[in-house]
Order: structure tokens, then C-alpha cells, then sequence
């Protein structure tokens, strides 16, 4: 057998491996990136879309999220919007900063402000949420809102995708919203406020940056809030076809 | 034939003293043409893969490395015994080498065989920083051989080392192309019907694992000496002549099956060491790990070198040929791997009670899988050597079987029962070789010569491997490098290292510096890596002897896993007296252990 | 090994011995003819030494007459079992599937050999003793004699049929002048 490697190593070193100067080596402290926890960042539009419903109404409407940070601490942007195009005027506008952090292996809370600014009066309020990847790959975002008015208010979403195959995607949403006081001046009632459920079809054409895709959305609002806008003489349901695109950078 | 041999060791002999162990290296932006897609990179001397460095074992080698870019970069010599300082890790070995700066490396080569290099720095490795190491031993190789070529594999992806990151960061499956789709839950439920498949369907989605959770990084094209698919390396040889074939796979996130239909090959070396010759028909290379093989190409035809990326998602392409411009009828990729409840045998934390349940079910479903998937492969083996049919040697290879009857096929059953040790019961990443034949197990590796005297270990030491998939995280112990202390080691002390995947993909661990025996039950013709696989459900063992004092890098080997924290320092405390390390600033690190 | 294992290997090495007797395989043992014929030591002309390496020869190349008869010295200077065994090719080719086997089921342990395994009867008279005249199977330290009458056939290497030695190069070229 073989001579033990660690004595010919170190009498080798020790005759002639002088060349780099090895007396005593420092051993330095890693100061590099890599000891540095990761720092991430992304931007997506889960919808993006053209929307036109069985009363000829028109919108354009926008999902989307951007977030900045590490594993243990994220700050996010989401932002939703639905814009009447005929009348030009902001149906909703939602912009919220949230601070995010991991509470368990699929589940990160979420704490900070929501800012809505439609067309009409405004609201600020604070927001509490969990959102994470529940069992069955539902995605799920449950959030607590609390007003600068008191009111409070709750909000779900859920996601599902279905493979139809790799690159044809089949998404499923819905939305709901239930008020625990009410709001008449921007028209919510106590109760279950309304629902979104949307079902698109798309196609990665370009990775999972560029996803054009088509679609049904149903809306409905419910209960007091129904009757709220049915004085106004709002709808309170619609169909929507939409056509618009995923987009992610 | 002898004269031959000798006349080779000659030209490699001069080229080397004329070199005089001084050599000089740039770190340069290149152009990348896979023949699939052109994209900017990282290269050596203007080249990607960098130039063969070949070293003498003997000489004290001189490296001046000139950083061209305009950011740090670093050169690590993979799987080298140096002194730690020359190891090129920044942060660990030495600050690192700034742009515009030339650091020379200066170290002596007590080894031989073949490694690699590449930079240790930021996502330059993926992104085209790696080259070749072959060193020629002081004494005769144990085996003979008229020709030799390097064989370096890699998985150039069209998106920068730092967009994959961020994409994997933002959405885990971003590149994950083969998942299960609609079409295949049906025929799922045609092969094992509804109730199964829908059962199934919930016990993954209740641990929110995917089966296709094989490869991170797909949408590559794999490359063999720089070159694509289709721009095809060839190789020119003379029938009757034995080649070695350096393979390194140099990939960021790649596991190969890797073939020569028509060919066997003889494994005489391991990560750089020589092992107990074996002959087989498929290996399987890990990231960060070499093979050399010998084969002998008898007849007047091309062959094709067919590696197959573990979860089937591409491939990269090469030929031997006798005349350039020949080629060999390329194999068709065959389906995608998909993970059994078995690669989740490592998972802590699920409730037993339905565990069990499932596993019935499941252990159920498995086994007719892997009974519909030996059906498939040897039909695929079968179809091959009908659609090649000029392939010579298979064809004598069936009369042969036909002849000798039953005895055979008896033979072959048995050995496909074998299933490799290294991978859990019923995975579905257990490698099966193409024709039905060998495919190469860690337990058929055996050192050829020990360098070390087998001995008990002073300690073990357990390293976890975790992670978490729909987050991307990668830690060890669950720890993730940002957040940990250095591991301990005392000079002259045997560690055993126990490694548990807790995770359901593969690590690829590689420990600078010291040599990892890995425990093959061969006691002590165990043989000595650089690098380790550790597959999904699995426990694995290595030994090191800890021999060389300093701080080392300790990570799997998987660009993106490492950057996202699975990784480690290792300190070596102690060690002769010419070459202690200081330990000046240890207490920074906060060591504890 | 415990009992079970012991006897399925048992079994299988029966069976596959049955089929070895049946078979087509051109170069088994004792068929060395093509080769040259077992020599008498009283006609020995010269004896050549062949040292066994992990996993090679030295000399790699010997030059015989046609007729001549040798005594190989062959001693075993490795750490692995090897084999020094005088034929054509094709027969190398066919005694490597039998070596294959012994590693099998046992017979050759890397630098050990299994004699009573060797010595075992698989119940039709056969063993795998290893014992023809054209080659000597030998652990490490051991040496052994072969005489060897050669042919004029110039197709012949001597060769160790230990699976993959071969293949790595474990080999040596017999020029028949």
C-alpha cells in the first residue's frame, strides 16, 4: 500500500513548498457577498388586461406586485387598479406597502398601509395579512383592513393553475371581500361585500416573463353593498371578457 | 502499441518542461455561440471553457492571473491539495483579485490525474469562468492508452448567473418545464387507475412537493468542450486504439447520464484518483466530478457521446469519429424523471400517522411505475440497437445473448434487480442504463492505491441537507451559510461526516482541501473524491483526513444552492508549526463550535 | 454471507455453469489450442519473468519463436488479485464473462481469493477452480510457473481477464518471430 499522504505532504512543504512564503498564513474574515445575506428583487403583473363587459363597459385593469429584500424581511409593493376608459376616471386604485417576513415553511405575514385613491373619497388604512402557498397549491392572501375611518373589512384571494400543458396555463382566481361595519360614503355594506372569480387561459411565449392570455371575470357585490349600488345605479353583477398579458422582470 | 504510449508521454513530458510551471491566464468577457444562442460571458484567455492547464506531478506550479473584468474574480483549482491561501476562494483563501489587478498563485502539484478550475467568484462559473486540469503522474499511469481528449460538460443557459438567481428567487419553477400537466394525470390514471392517481395527486400536494422537482435550472443547451449539439466536437482516433476520456462536468446545476452507444467504457478514475478499472455502459457525473474512461473504439465508424441531463430536459452532444465530418445516429432523450415518495424519505416533520397511509398507496403505485419504467427502458434499448443497426457491436452483442439463452437473461434480471445503494429504495432518479445494461454505482468505486491507511475516525460530525423549495432556500443544518459558524476541524484528526438530504434534490457536497473517502463499505479500498453526491432521501458517509491546516470552503456544489446558503467554512486548527495558520481573526466569525 | 444469499449465488453459479457447458463461448478455459499447447519443462528454452502490477505488466511485450516452449515466472507484485493468462483475444474476450462472474459471486475479493468457493462442486462436476495450463490466477505476493508451448499463431497477448483490467490496458503483446 501506499505511503500516507499528510507526511509526504507536509515534508514536501517543508523541503521545498517556500515559494509562497508559508510561515504562518492569515486567515482572513469573509467580509464577500456570499456572507452577506441575498438580496432580491422582482416585478409582476399577475394581470394586465383589457376588460370588456356585457353592459359595454370598457376598463383597464392592472395586478401587480414588486418586491425588494432578503428571506427574512421583503418590503412589497402591490398595486391594483380598474380604470373606466370611456369615462376616464379610476373605478379602483389600491396601492399598498407592506413589510413581509416568513412565519412558517409556506406561509409569510405580511404588516403596513393600503392607500386607495379611486375616483371619489379616498381611505387609508392598515393592513395586516398572511399569504403563502397552502396545501393542494392553492395561493392564497387573507388581509385585515382597518381604516383611518375604524371601519375594518377582510380580503381573500385565492389562485389556483392548471397545467393543460407545460406552456398552456389555465388560471383560476377569485376574490373576496367581507366588511364587518359599513362604509356608505364609498358604497360598502356590513356583510359579504362582493366576489371576483376570474378563469384565464394563457401561453409563456416569452419563459414566464410574457404571458398573453384571454379570459372570463365575474364580479358581484352582495347584500347591503348591492343595494348601495343599485341606488347609485352601478350594476351589481357583470361579466367581463378579458385579453391581456402576465408579465414578470 | 508501446512505442506509441511512450511517444505521447514524451510530447507531454516536453510541453510541460517547456512550459517550465509558469503559466498566465486572463480573466476576459467572451462571446458564447452554443450553436443555440450567442450571449456574452466569462472566459479565460479569450475562451470559453479556459485553455487545458497540464501540470507535472512534482513541479511547483506558478499561475499569474490577470482580472480583465471590471469586478472582482478568483481562480479555485478543484479538487488541488495546495496550501490554503492558494486555494482562491474569496473571503476564505485570500481577498480575492480586483480588476485590472494579476495575483500569480504559486503552489506545488502533488497529485495527478484530472480537475478543473474556475472562478470562485460571484455567478462568473455559470456564466463561462471554468477550464480543464490534467497532470501527469511522476510514474506510469496504471493503464494504457494511445490517445486521450478532455471531455468538459457544461449547461449553458441563455439568462445571466445573476437572472437566474433572482428569477429562482421569485418563482422557484420558473424554469421548471416538466411538470405534471393534465395529459399526464390522465394517463396516469390509465396506467394506475383514478383513485390511485388522484391519491396520488393529494399526497404531494398536501407536502406541496413536485415529482418534477429534478432539475432547478432547465432551457439550457448542454455543451461538450464549449461546443453545442449541433456544432458536434468530434474527436479523431484510429480503430483499435485505446482513448482516455477525460470527463469534468463543469455544469452549474447539471447532473449527466452519459453514454457511447456501441462502446464500453472502463472507469479508471474518480475525481482525480485512480479507481479499480470497472467497465460499464452508462455513468452518471455529478456537478464538480470527473471520470476518466478508457474505450476502444474497434471499428471504422463514428460514435456518439450522448449525455443526458438527469431529469431528461437536454443534453449535450460529441463524437468520436475516424475521419472529421462522420457522425453517429443521436440517441432520443428519453422521459422525464419523476421523484417517488421514496426521495422524500428524508423529510422531517410529516405527521407519521399519514405517512404511513400514503406510503402504502404510493409504495404501491411505485413499484408498478418502476415496473412500467424497466419495460420501457429495455424496449428502448431494444429499439435502439434496431434503429442504429450499423452499430456493429451491438449487433453482435444480441446474437451473442440470443445464443447463450436463458443463462443471460437470467443474469441480466438479476442484475437490474441490483438497485444502486446510493439512492433510496424505489427513487426515481435510480440511474438504469439505456441498453439494460451497467450503469455505474458509487459502490463499484474502489480506490486503486489508498492514499491513506485505513483507520476509526475520531468523530462524526452530522450535516444536514435542507432546504426549502417554493422559498429557494438551501442551508445546512438548516442554517444558511450568511447565519453560520465555521465548522472545527483539529489537525490530524479523522472526521467522519455524516450527510442526511433531507431535501428532495440532489447535492453535489465538495470539502476543499482535504480529500473525502467516501464510504462505499469497502473499507479501505474506499475511494477518495472531491466531491460527493448526496441523493434526495438518502444518508451518505465520507472521512477526511484532516491534513491540511488553514480555512477551506465546504458547499454543495450546485451554483444557485450554494449561493442561497448551503455552504460552509472550515477551520483547521493547528497543524506542523511552517505552516500553522494564524488564528487572528477567528473570533470575528463567532466560532462556538 | 448468511445461508439464503449463499445458496441463491450457489444456485445461480449452477445454472450459469450448465449454460457454459452448453455454450457457444469460443474461448473458455481449457481450449487453448489456438494459442499453443501446454509445454514440458524438459523442452523449456528460456524462461521469461512477468511481474503483475495494479494494473499492468512489466515486460508489456515478449518476442517467442514459433514452437518455442517458455517457463513464465509470474509473480504478483500488487495489492489486487490478477491473472496471467496466454491466448488470442476472442479468448480473453470469452474468459472475461466467466471472471466476471467469480467477482460475482465472490471468488475474487479485490486482493483476496475465495478458495473454497473455487473448490465448491455446482452439482455437474464443475467448480471454478481457474486451474488451466495456459493461466495462473494469483494473489498479491504469490508466484507461480507457467510452461507454454507456443503456436504459430502471431494473434496472441497474455492477458488478465480480472473484470476491467483487461480493458484498462492489462495486457501484453506476444510477437510471434
Amino acid at each position: 500500500m501506499s505511503c500516507i499522504r499528510s507526511l509526504v505532504a507536509v515534508s514536501f512543504l517543508a523541503t521545498v513548498g517556500f515559494s509562497t512564503a508559508v510561515t504562518a498564513q492569515e486567515m482572513i474574515s469573509d467580509t464577500t457577498a456570499r456572507k452577506q445575506p441575498l438580496t432580491t428583487w422582482g416585478v409582476q403583473f399577475e394581470e394586465f388586461e383589457y376588460r370588456y363587459s356585457d353592459d359595454d363597459e370598457e376598463l383597464g385593469v392592472w395586478n401587480a406586485d414588486a418586491f425588494y429584500g432578503t428571506d427574512d424581511f421583503k418590503v412589497r409593493l402591490l398595486t391594483t387598479g380598474e380604470y373606466e376608459i370611456e369615462e376616464q376616471a379610476y373605478e379602483t386604485l389600491e396601492n399598498q406597502l407592506v413589510g413581509q417576513i416568513p412565519i412558517s415553511k409556506f406561509f409569510d405575514a405580511k404588516a403596513g398601509v393600503r392607500f386607495d385613491t379611486p375616483e371619489g373619497p379616498d381611505r387609508t388604512y392598515a393592513v395586516l395579512g398572511v399569504a403563502g402557498l397552502a396545501p393542494q397549491w392553492f395561493e392564497v392572501d387573507a388581509n385585515l383592513y382597518v381604516s383611518n375611518e375604524g371601519e375594518t373589512s377582510a380580503e381573500l384571494d385565492a389562485e389556483y393553475e392548471l397545467l393543460l400543458t407545460n406552456y398552456w396555463i389555465l388560471g383560476a382566481t377569485l376574490d373576496a371581500t367581507v366588511a364587518f361595519s359599513e362604509d356608505r360614503e364609498i358604497g360598502v355594506g356590513k356583510g359579504l361585500v362582493s366576489t371576483e372569480a376570474g378563469l384565464r387561459l394563457r401561453y409563456d411565449l416569452v419563459d414566464r416573463a410574457f404571458s398573453p392570455y384571454v379570459g372570463v371575470v365575474h364580479e358581484r357585490k352582495y347584500g347591503d353593498t348591492a343595494d348601495l349600488a343599485e341606488t347609485g345605479g352601478g350594476s351589481t353583477e357583470d361579466w367581463f371578457a378579458v385579453i391581456g398579458a402576465r408579465i414578470a422582470f | 502499441m508501446k512505442s506509441r504510449l511512450g511517444s505521447v508521454l514524451l510530447s507531454l513530458l516536453m510541453s510541460t518542461s517547456v512550459m517550465a510551471g509558469e503559466y498566465d491566464l486572463t480573466v476576459d468577457r467572451v462571446e458564447i455561440d452554443t450553436g443555440d444562442f450567442v450571449k456574452e460571458g466569462i472566459g479565460y484567455n479569450g475562451a470559453s471553457p479556459g485553455p487545458v492547464m497540464r501540470f507535472k506531478e512534482g513541479e511547483t506550479v506558478k499561475i499569474n492571473v490577470t482580472n480583465n473584468l471590471d469586478e472582482m474574480t478568483s481562480i479555485h483549482w478543484h479538487g488541488l491539495i495546495l496550501p490554503f491561501n492558494q486555494d482562491g476562494v474569496p473571503g476564505i483563501s485570500f481577498p480575492g483579485i480586483k480588476p485590472g489587478e494579476t495575483f500569480t498563485y504559486e503552489f506545488p502539484i502533488q497529485q495527478a490525474g484530472t480537475y478543473w478550475f474556475h472562478s470562485h467568484s460571484g455567478f462568473q462559473e455559470p456564466d463561462g469562468a471554468y477550464g480543464a486540469i490534467v497532470i501527469e503522474p511522476e510514474g506510469r499511469e496504471p493503464f494504457r492508452y494511445d490517445r486521450e481528449f478532455v471531455v468538459q460538460l457544461t449547461d449553458k443557459h441563455p439568462h445571466s448567473g445573476d437572472r437566474i438567481m433572482r428569477n429562482l428567487k421569485m418563482m422557484p419553477d420558473y424554469y421548471n418545464r416538466e411538470q405534471q400537466t393534465v395529459g399526464e394525470f390522465f394517463s396516469d390514471v390509465s396506467k394506475n387507475g383514478l383513485m390511485n392517481t388522484v391519491r396520488d395527486r393529494m399526497a404531494w400536494g398536501d407536502m406541496r412537493m413536485m415529482k418534477a422537482d429534478v432539475e432547478d435550472l432547465q432551457g439550457f443547451t448542454g455543451l461538450i468542450n464549449g461546443k453545442g449539439p449541433d456544432q458536434n466536437w468530434t474527436g479523431l482516433f484510429e480503430p483499435g486504439e485505446r482513448i482516455r476520456l477525460r470527463f469534468i462536468n463543469s455544469s452549474a446545476m447539471t447532473y449527466f447520464d452519459i453514454r457511447i452507444p456501441g462502446l464500453d467504457m472502463t472507469v479508471v478514475q474518480a475525481d482525480g484518483n485512480n479507481v479499480q478499472p470497472v467497465s460499464v455502459d452508462e455513468f452518471r457525473i455529478g456537478v464538480a466530478e470527473t471520470y476518466d474512461v478508457i474505450v476502444r473504439p474497434k471499428d471504422e465508424q463514428a460514435y456518439t457521446i450522448f449525455a443526458e441531463s438527469m431529469g431528461r430536459s437536454g443534453y449535450a452532444r460529441a463524437t468520436l469519429a475516424p475521419e472529421e465530418g462522420m457522425e453517429a445516429a443521436v440517441p432520443q432523450l428519453r422521459e422525464a424523471a419523476r421523484l417517488t415518495m421514496a426521495d422524500m424519505g428524508g423529510m422531517p416533520g410529516m405527521d407519521h400517522g399519514s405517512m404511513a397511509g400514503m406510503d402504502h398507496g404510493n409504495m404501491d403505485m411505485d413499484s408498478s411505475e418502476d415496473m412500467s419504467g424497466l419495460e420501457h427502458s429495455s424496449m428502448e434499448g431494444m429499439d435502439h440497437s434496431n434503429m442504429d443497426g450499423m452499430d456493429h457491436s451491438n449487433m453482435e452483442a444480441m446474437d451473442h445473448s440470443d445464443m447463450s439463452g436463458m443463462d443471460h437473461g437470467a443474469m441480466t434480471m438479476g442484475k437490474e434487480d441490483k438497485s444502486d445503494p446510493f439512492y433510496a429504495k424505489g427513487s426515481g432518479l435510480m440511474p438504469k442504463a439505456a441498453n439494460g445494461g451497467k450503469f455505474l454505482s458509487y459502490a463499484d468505486l474502489k480506490a486503486q492505491d489508498p492514499l491513506y491507511e485505513d483507520r476509526e475516525p475520531t468523530r462524526e460530525i452530522e450535516l444536514r441537507l435542507t432546504g426549502n423549495m417554493e422559498r429557494y432556500t438551501w442551508s445546512i443544518n438548516g442554517v444558511k451559510y450568511e447565519d453560520a459558524d465555521p465548522i472545527r476541524l483539529k489537525y490530524g484528526e479523522r472526521v467522519r461526516f455524516k450527510f442526511v438530504n433531507e431535501t428532495m434534490m440532489t447535492h453535489p457536497m465538495h470539502l476543499h482541501g482535504m480529500w473525502s473517502i467516501l464510504d462505499v463499505g469497502a473499507d479501505q479500498w474506499n475511494p477518495i473524491k472531491h466531491t460527493v453526491s448526496v441523493q434526495p432521501g438518502t444518508t451518505v458517509y465520507m472521512e477526511t483526513e484532516v491534513d491540511a491546516p488553514g480555512q477551506w470552503a465546504f458547499h454543495c456544489h450546485l451554483s444557485y444552492h450554494a449561493a442561497a446558503g448551503m455552504f460552509r467554512k472550515v477551520i483547521v486548527e493547528g497543524g506542523p508549526e511552517s505552516t500553522q495558520a494564524k488564528a487572528d481573526v477567528i473570533g470575528e466569525d463567532g466560532g462556538e463550535a | 454471507m448468511t445461508i439464503s444469499k449463499f445458496l441463491v449465488a450457489a444456485a445461480a453459479i449452477s445454472l450459469s455453469a450448465t449454460a457454459f457447458a452448453a455454450g457457444t463461448h469460443g474461448g473458455g478455459h481449457g481450449h487453448g489450442a489456438a494459442s499453443g499447447e501446454p509445454g514440458k519443462a524438459s523442452e523449456v528454452s528460456r524462461t521469461i519473468t512477468v511481474e503483475m502490477y495494479d494494473n499492468y505488466y512489466e515486460p508489456e511485450s515478449i518476442t517467442v519463436s514459433p514452437g518455442e516452449t517458455v517457463r513464465f515466472m509470474v509473480e504478483n507484485k500488487g495489492n489486487l488479485v490478477h491473472e496471467f493468462n496466454i491466448g488470442t483475444p476472442e479468448m480473453h474476450e470469452g474468459h472475461q464473462e466467466e471472471m466476471m462472474m467469480m467477482v460475482e459471486h465472490g471468488v475474487i475479493q479485490g486482493g483476496k481469493l475465495n478458495h473454497d468457493m473455487m473448490e465448491m462442486d455446482m452439482g455437474n462436476g464443475q467448480s471454478m477452480k481457474h486451474d488451466d495450463p495456459n493461466s495462473v490466477l494469483l494473489e498479491p505476493g504469490q508466484s507461480q510457473e507457467v510452461i507454454w508451448k507456443f503456436s504459430d499463431n502471431s494473434n496472441i497477448e497474455f492477458a488478465c481477464n480480472v473484470p476491467g483490467h483487461y480493458q484498462a490496458g492489462m495486457y501484453g503483446d506476444v510477437k510471434v518471430q
